[in-house]
């Protein structure tokens, strides 16, 4: 196994550090496409408290972090030891290890063993302020998912997304389990679409925050302090980076009409990539940056559609359904989310980067804003469909979706940030 | 009815009875209104239910520093996924250009909003082109283009809340601010 990657900026923060890496046996590997979901009945075992007195308590809590990040990558069906179910199916391996508190640090000593010959096959260290223990344990599940699955697993990563208080949307950021959601803007307008760096460490949205119409600004979710990305005469709106952070995609109405322009990273030397007079809008990058995928209107109703990355080579991705919109291209490479509209709203459909296979993946109510994990193998969307719009995901194996809980809150418009500490996207 | 209001309708109706025959319905955009003070007399179309066709143009075609102000002009709709002008609109848009044209110390902001039917992204787009039709019919109408702003609201800020046709009606609209 290999070491981790350099860790960045962001995870610095948290001082989350990896000491020892041994894997002592033969990785076992799962086969991974965007979404394909094949799960490995694992058993979490607790956690052993030691050192100060109250590591007893997050111990308790860490087991349950541990198991959800586990079963909410969707590799394992994961069995908790300490619970009386009984296993339904011989697990592959058991993950547990010891859990020290000592003053303000926390260490946890993780361990997967092989079941039931119980030989180890990874052990790692990871420590950090006592106060983000949460992100020690998400560490240590990306790591066990890295050893079943050959690709780190994506607990370690954040969720922005928009809160609507009443006529005001802010713009919130949270721990992919929906822990801790917290507000990064306190604008009292209408924020949107937020969008992240590949580095993970600035946020692009749409607001109304500069008193006109919709301007593209980007904050770093640390200082929280929004600049102007864009505020051009007319639509300034949907911004998004260029996988190696070169430029950004975005809509403009500069020239009098929606098309889709590239801008540099820093919002200046606008080059337009779309000409037509219907409306062009929703640029979003292919992780190679060579190709764009957009939503056009050229056709009468909104279609995606998908050309090189200088604008050229326009086509259609699928006549197979119709009235499509907000795409999605996975950070695989291999599929592209959208929605496509219902009577009831819009339903979430995937399909390969080449427009063939598609097949609608969530259903019901209204569902808008598909964004993928950093693994490809999750979608976030906002829904109304058990009543009030807030956030869920899909792990696309076709189980229901679930519900992220951000305290009831009115939320749409999420963003799966990239593994924090990866230094490129892939 | 309020005094204003009373005096507007009045005024509109008369507008839209001079209109009517000018503006056949069109399927395309952008659309052609008729130019700015034309005095073509005609009969009063079925619904009006006034003294149409009998009066004559108020104002001079140069404008004046009137009293009218943005609450006297008419909020114009649409029908889905559309932003073309359709009839009951260019009406509407020809009461609202009289009125810019005979009120020129009137500046006003066009916003263009949508149903909820789009994703966020595309009503944003959808709300500027309908503000774009509004302001390219009142700009060919004679109004002088420094009183007309205009800015998109998307699907953000609905006039009314529900999840209906007759919700989605009343929200696919320009208004004057």
């Amino acid at each position: 196994m290999r070491r981790r990657a350099p860790i960045a900026t962001l995870l610095t923060l948290f001082a989350v550090t990896a000491f020892a890496c041994t894997a002592l046996a033969d990785d076992v590997r799962l086969e991974t496409r965007s979404g394909a979901s094949s799960r490995m009945p694992l058993r979490v075992t607790s956690l052993t408290p030691a050192g100060d007195r109250e590591a007893g308590t997050t111990s308790v809590q860490a087991d349950e972090v541990l198991a959800a990040d586990l079963q909410h990558s969707a590799s394992f069906d994961v069995a908790r030891a300490w619970l009386a179910a009984p296993q339904t199916a011989t697990p592959v391996a058991e993950v547990g290890g010891k859990w020290t508190l000592r003053g303000s640090t926390i260490r946890l000593s993780g361990e997967v063993r092989e079941y039931p010959g119980k030989q180890v096959i990874l052990a790692k260290e990871y420590s950090g302020p006592a106060s983000k223990w949460r992100d020690v344990v998400h560490r240590f599940a990306d790591d066990v998912v890295l050893q079943f699955t050959g690709e780190p697993g994506i607990a370690a990563s954040r969720i922005a997304f928009i809160v609507q208080d009443g006529r005001n949307k802010e713009l919130w950021v949270m721990d992919s389990d929906g822990w801790d959601p917290r507000p990064l803007t306190a604008d009292r307008s209408v924020a949107q679409s937020p969008s992240w760096s590949p580095d993970g460490s600035l946020l692009l949205f749409t607001s109304y925050r500069g008193g006109g119409g919709p301007q593209i600004w980007v904050l770093s979710p640390e200082t929280r302090k929004p600049f102007l990305m864009s505020g051009r005469q007319g639509l300034n709106t949907g911004g998004m980076y260029a996988p190696d952070g070169s430029g950004i995609v975005c809509t403009l109405g500069m020239d009098g009409n929606a098309e889709v322009y590239r801008l540099d990273a820093r919002g200046g030397a606008p080059q337009r990539l779309t000409s037509h007079r219907g409306i062009d809008t929703s640029p979003c990058w292919a992780p190679t940056g060579r190709e764009i995928a957009f939503t056009s209107d050229r056709s009468g109703v909104p279609q995606v559609h998908v050309m090189d990355a200088d604008g050229g080579n326009v086509r259609r991705l699928t006549y197979d359904v119709s009235y499509t919109d907000s795409p999605a291209w996975s950070p695989r490479g291999d599929r592209i989310a959208f929605v496509v509209r219902t009577d009831a709203g819009f339903d979430i459909w995937t399909c390969r980067s080449d427009g063939s296979n598609t097949t609608r993946v969530v259903a019901g109510g209204s569902n808008e804003n598909p964004r993928w994990s950093p693994d490809g193998r999750h979608l976030i969307f906002s829904s109304d469909r058990d009543g009030t719009r807030s956030l869920w995901v899909t792990d696309l194996d076709g189980a229901a979706p679930r519900k992220l809980d951000i305290g009831g809150r009115k939320a749409m418009s999420p963003a799966w940030s990239p593994r924090m500490g990866a230094t490129s996207a892939r | 009815m309020h005094p204003t209001l009373l005096r507007t309708t009045v005024l509109v109706t008369a507008v839209l009875a001079m209109f009517a025959v000018g503006c056949a319905k069109k399927g395309a955009v952008p659309v052609t209104p008729p130019p700015a003070g034309n005095t073509t007399t005609t009969p009063t179309t079925p619904n009006s239910g006034n003294t149409g066709g009998t009066t004559t143009n108020p104002t001079t075609p140069g404008g004046t520093q009137g009293t009218a102000t943005v609450a006297d002009l008419k909020t114009i709709f649409f029908a889905l996924d559309s932003y073309s002008i359709d009839g009951s609109a260019q009406a509407d848009l020809d009461a609202n250009a009289k009125l810019l044209r005979a009120n020129t110390n009137l500046r006003v902001t066009i916003e263009g909003h949508c149903d909820e039917r789009g994703t966020v992204e595309y009503n944003l787009a959808l709300g500027q082109k309908r503000a774009d039709a509004v302001r390219d019919y009142l700009l060919n109408a004679g109004v002088t283009a420094g009183q007309i702003a205009t800015l998109t609201k998307g699907k953000e800020f609905p006039a009314v809340d529900g999840h209906d046709e007759a919700a989605w009606a009343k929200n696919r609209r320009a208004e004057f601010k």
